[in-house]
């Protein structure tokens, strides 16, 4: 990744971390509201593949778990394992042309935001906030989902936009990212 | 060979990260709290006025779909709020019922239970910072004297406590909160307990009841105080609800309801009191 690139990915997680503190909470349904740092791994990892999945998901998390009162690093676990996977899946299972399909965007945050909730929970709950496990974790499964799903092909442009190589290197390596 | 690379060093990133996120997680829950607090609280302080700032501009948007994600819930409270609007048109004439607003104002300025402890007063600006914890926003912050770990208090009881402080705003953990434990006292012989949240809407629940123990419906429960306690003596945290004792259990199970109004907190009084070491 250039330093033009770590520079746009850096905008794109402060944009996000922005919107989350005020859209994103104002969104509330019951007890639940959107999560759309979740999108950070997920769009990474369709569009630039696991390596640029986990690292964007860390870095996403790192800055979720700044602003939420919860034991610092869980979402940053979550976030590189999700964007880990999400991207292994996209590079591996669905090849080069599909990526661009506005419908595997939407799948794609719909199960990996599902899962990462779950895997939130999970991991919250291995360190000792078992209580993450007696909410709602089906609403907030479905409203982060929802949400997330909505946002999906916007947010895989954004993520394009902000990890692509130039077209230069791009001509010049075989690199995995998609072209959204 | 230029895949069996790329896939060597793609296992060696996501093993480098998971190892990173479990070492920060560990430093965190062994005695690293601290710098992770300083860190969390940096970060609010840069971030918040760009926040409020676009809260300011963005809030319309987010009230409009909030609105529309509510239509039913709003469409009732409009009901309500027409009938409370009559009831009140009705008593506007009344000077007694005015006294007795200025009465429950006065109540919330000076709550019986706080004695002398120095507070100050903030006004309530969101709630739900996320989805895992039963939080509301703040807008006083290390500037007004809050610190972490200081009670919370409303009308009628203990709310919550402080859990980040940034300079002009804070994060309070209400009492529901799943990561709540507050050391309570009930009965005439003073006996001790431990009332734990359980969740947003959920009941609280009162841990270490004796089985044997003389317990009634609305029997109010209060911060204990003990030694290093967190909360100072006497603050109501939750009225019983229910009780029940299974036969051979080594405890009673209580479930109360919080003693502060939650559902409705506009504004709350910061106790400036921190933990003795």
């Amino acid at each position: 990744m250039t330093l033009g690139a770590a520079g746009r990915a850096l905008l794109v997680v402060f944009t996000a971390v922005i919107i989350q503190l005020t859209i994103g909470t104002d969104l509330r349904i019951g007890t639940a509201h959107p999560e759309i740092l979740w999108l950070l791994p997920i769009t990474a990892g369709v569009v630039g593949g696991p390596e640029r999945g986990a690292i964007m998901g860390f870095v996403g998390g790192i800055a979720a778990d700044l602003f939420v009162p919860a034991p610092f690093g869980i979402s940053a676990l979550v976030g590189c394992t999700l964007g880990f996977v999400v991207g292994l899946l996209a590079a591996g299972g669905l090849g080069e042309v599909k990526r661009d399909s506005p419908l595997l965007a939407v799948g794609a945050a719909l199960i990996g935001s599902a899962g990462a909730v779950m895997l939130y929970a999970v991991f919250g709950a291995l360190l000792g906030q078992e209580q993450f496990l007696d909410l709602d974790l089906g609403l907030i499964v479905a409203v982060v989902s929802i949400a997330n799903a909505i946002l999906a092909v916007p947010a895989m442009r954004v993520m394009a936009w902000a990890i692509a190589p130039s077209e230069g290197s791009r001509r010049r390596s075989t690199g995995t990212v998609g072209r959204w | 060979m230029a895949k069996p690379r790329r896939s060597r060093r793609t296992l060696t990133t996501i093993v480098v990260l998971v190892l990173l996120s479990v070492s920060i997680i560990t430093f965190g829950q062994r005695g690293g709290g601290a710098i992770a607090s300083g860190v969390k609280s940096l970060a609010h302080d840069i971030v918040s006025p760009i926040a409020n700032g676009v809260n300011d501009i963005l809030r319309p948007i987010g009230d409009f779909f909030a609105g529309a994600f509510h239509y039913g819930a709003l469409a009732q409270e409009n009901e309500k709020l027409q009938a409370s609007i009559g009831r009140l048109r009705m008593q506007q004439a009344s000077v007694a019922s005015q006294q007795r607003q200025l009465a429950q104002i006065t109540a919330l300025q000076h709550l019986p239970y706080i004695g002398s402890l120095p507070t100050v007063t903030a006004q309530v600006q969101g709630a739900y910072v996320s989805n895992f914890a039963a939080t509301v926003t703040i807008d006083k912050g290390r500037n007004a004297g809050v610190a972490l770990g200081m009670p919370v208090v409303g009308y009628g009881g203990l709310v919550g406590q402080v859990v980040e402080a940034d300079k002009s705003s804070s994060v309070i953990r209400l009492v529901t909160d799943g990561q709540t434990k507050v050391g309570v006292t009930y009965g005439p012989a003073g006996a001790f307990a431990t009332v734990t949240g359980e969740g947003p809407r959920v009941a609280l629940a009162a841990q270490f009841v004796d089985p044997a123990a003389t317990i009634h419906k609305g029997e109010l429960m209060t911060t204990n105080g003990q030694d290093a306690s967190e909360f100072p003596k006497g603050i109501p945290v939750g009225r019983v609800t229910s009780f029940s004792v299974v036969p051979g259990a080594s405890q009673m199970s209580v479930a109360l309801a919080p003693a502060a109004d939650l559902s409705n907190i506009s504004y709350v009084d910061v106790v400036l009191w921190e933990t003795s070491p």
